[in-house]
């Protein structure tokens, strides 16, 4: 048998060969890319110039400092719909969060007091649009939102009402200020995610031990009280967990918006993600993108922040 | 003071409310599913009819066979595409998670505390900040416009390495003590002692990244510009822009791109649901 120290030794080189290769691929397919993305943001870039030698940069693309950062603010037309886009995923992003959570709280609830079968079923179901993929789901609630053949309008006429014109190209609707399209994308993003949110709040309900909720009862707490004063305060980490999770998943919305409306009608439902990937890969302008991507960057990392922040909770039970 | 009867009256008002809201989600959840299939089985003429049928008049196959006919979309090649970049990211994913979290489980070296730290940053790294730049990588590594550059980036994956190391941890020292005693080499060890016992995590972590790459829209629309190497969801988007005016053409075209990961879903629906209630995949 080996000494301890070639025993040790070896296991030492096996470590290394290992981590070695992992730790190159990591500089290669992420460290890099990150410095680059900071870089490019101060730079004139479009991969259709040569530029200098260094990942051509320089030359006929040149450093423009914050340029790219200052014209954000300005009047011209990528600025315009850049800020535009920015507004419409926090709008997106702000609607998405409570809405998810009144329809996913309560009915979590509802599906963890029922029968086991049942909870096993209904949970199953529900969370079947999650899995699908994004695309085939923009193109069945394209579909359902057609406004001549489609299911929706076909069923507001039934109930003897007039649908709207377009759901999903009017740049004219709008219900209480938000426009028709956007609404049109936020309940078929719900309608995709909730289950994700629903299944989350059922494991964390059933983490609920049963003794507290029976002394609740003993003192004579009534279903509201209960949901108020026990449910609701043990529920605080996932309740935050969820938010935070929700918030970042749809501040990179894209798919949805990207295939049912391109972004349509006149920019209403152009997402930050949105904009960056038109100004990269379609109009070749990727400093101007990579500049645009560190805000989202930074929007996403306050609330990454944030989740560390909050997620430090007290609750032991 | 609340009689008997008023309790049991007042319970079955409750069951039949919640019975009454579980039912409506049900609906709601299903019905674009339902209509999707129906609307794939109707003819050109009929699903652009007004007033719209819910129901097929005569349902047909139409659809279908003219997509399996269609020379322009050899659909076994955008199936061997989607399945060998998913099976292709689950083999190396399992792979490189499995050993690297073997690693930082049960191996002490210098600079690991640095390395898995630098291994979980990866998980905060939104993937739209690097996409640019990995995209100009790809075209100095010529891996753009192939199949290569959707795998090749996404090898490592943090939360696969994070899971691996946490499950590993459970598996007692003596294991590994006694392959070495054995005369195992250390990849023997890992090979044969620890991998046999990770075929639960590893089951769930490649279910996931299979879903994931087979869904996958963002980076392939990037990195894809031949028709022939389009992956599924990208045909998709291809097909449903090219025959805007036969809607059921695209509804069918939707279908077929379903049905496996729905298929997947009903085979492994216990072990999703659960998983992702408790890791946080998504």
């Amino acid at each position: 048998m080996a000494s301890p120290g070639s025993l040790r030794r070896s296991q030492r080189r096996f470590a290394f060969s290992v981590m070695t290769p992992i730790m190159i691929y990591l500089m290669i397919f992420s460290l890099l890319p990150m410095i680059w993305a900071v870089i490019l943001g101060f730079f004139d870039y479009s991969p259709a110039r040569v530029g200098g030698t260094i990942f051509g940069l320089g030359e006929s693309n040149p450093f423009v400092g914050i340029r790219n950062y200052l014209d954000m603010f300005n009047d011209s037309q990528p600025a315009t719909v850049f800020r535009k886009s920015v507004s419409n995923t926090f709008l997106f992003t702000f609607l998405i969060l409570p809405l998810n959570l009144a329809i996913t709280l309560p009915l979590a609830i509802i599906i963890e007091r029922s029968h086991a079968r049942v909870k096993g079923f209904f949970r199953a179901v529900y969370f079947l649009p999650t899995v699908t993929s994004a695309v085939a789901v923009a193109l069945i609630w394209g579909a359902i939102y057609n406004p001549q053949a489609g299911l929706l309008n076909s069923m507001i006429r039934t109930i003897g009402m007039t649908p709207p014109k377009a759901w999903l190209s009017d740049p004219q609707a709008f219900v209480m200020g938000i426009p028709l399209a956007m609404i049109a994308l936020i309940v078929a993003h719900l309608w995709q995610d909730f289950g994700y949110n629903l299944v989350i709040f059922i494991a964390a309900l059933q983490g609920i031990p049963q003794n507290l909720r029976d002394a609740a009862m003993v003192d004579g707490a009534n279903e509201q009280q209960m949901f108020w004063y026990v449910t609701l305060p043990l529920l605080q980490p996932t309740l935050l967990f969820v938010c935070v999770m929700t918030i970042l998943s749809s501040l990179q919305m894209f798919i949805l918006a990207q295939v049912m409306t391109a972004g349509g009608p006149r920019e209403q439902t152009t997402t930050m993600l949105m904009s960056i990937y038109s100004n990269a890969f379609r109009y070749q302008n990727m400093g101007w993108a990579a500049a645009m991507s560190m805000v989202l960057f930074g929007i996403i990392m306050l609330f990454t922040i944030l989740q560390f922040r909050f997620l430090r909770s007290d609750w032991e039970y | 003071m609340i009689t008997q009867s008023q309790t049991n009256f007042s319970h079955l008002i409750g069951a039949v409310l919640r019975y009454t809201v579980l039912g409506i989600g049900l609906s709601v959840t299903l019905l674009p599913f339902v209509y999707v299939i129906l609307s794939s089985l109707k003819t050109p003429s009929e699903i652009i009819q007004i007033p719209p049928t819910f129901f097929p008049k005569v349902p047909t196959w139409q659809n279908f066979t003219t997509i399996f006919n269609d020379p322009k979309v050899p659909l076994g090649l955008f199936f061997f595409n989607s399945s060998f970049v998913a099976m292709a990211r689950v083999g190396v994913t399992l792979f490189t998670s499995s050993l690297a979290g073997y690693i930082f489980a049960r191996y002490e070296f210098g600079g690991k505390g640095v390395m898995f730290a630098v291994i979980m940053a990866q998980i905060m790294i939104p993937f739209q900040m690097i996409m640019i730049p990995l995209y100009l990588i790809l075209v100095k590594l010529q891996l753009i416009d192939t199949l290569w550059g959707l795998i090749i980036p996404a090898m490592i994956d943090a939360f696969g390495i994070f899971m691996m190391r946490q499950f590993i941890e459970g598996i007692p020292r003596e294991l590994i003590d006694a392959g070495r005693i054995d005369g195992a080499s250390e990849f023997q060890i890992y090979r044969s002692l620890i991998l046999p016992q990770l075929s639960a995590p590893l089951a769930t972590l490649g279910i996931f990244t299979f879903m994931a790459t087979w869904n996958d829209y963002l980076w392939p629309l990037i990195v894809i510009t031949t028709h022939e190497r389009r992956t599924l969801p990208l045909l998709l988007t291809w097909y449903s822009s090219n025959h805007g005016s036969r809607p059921s053409l695209t509804m069918a075209a939707s279908v077929i791109v379903l049905v496996p990961i729905v298929l997947i879903y009903i085979l492994f629906q216990r072990q999703i649901v659960a998983n992702a209630a408790t890791s946080g995949f998504k």
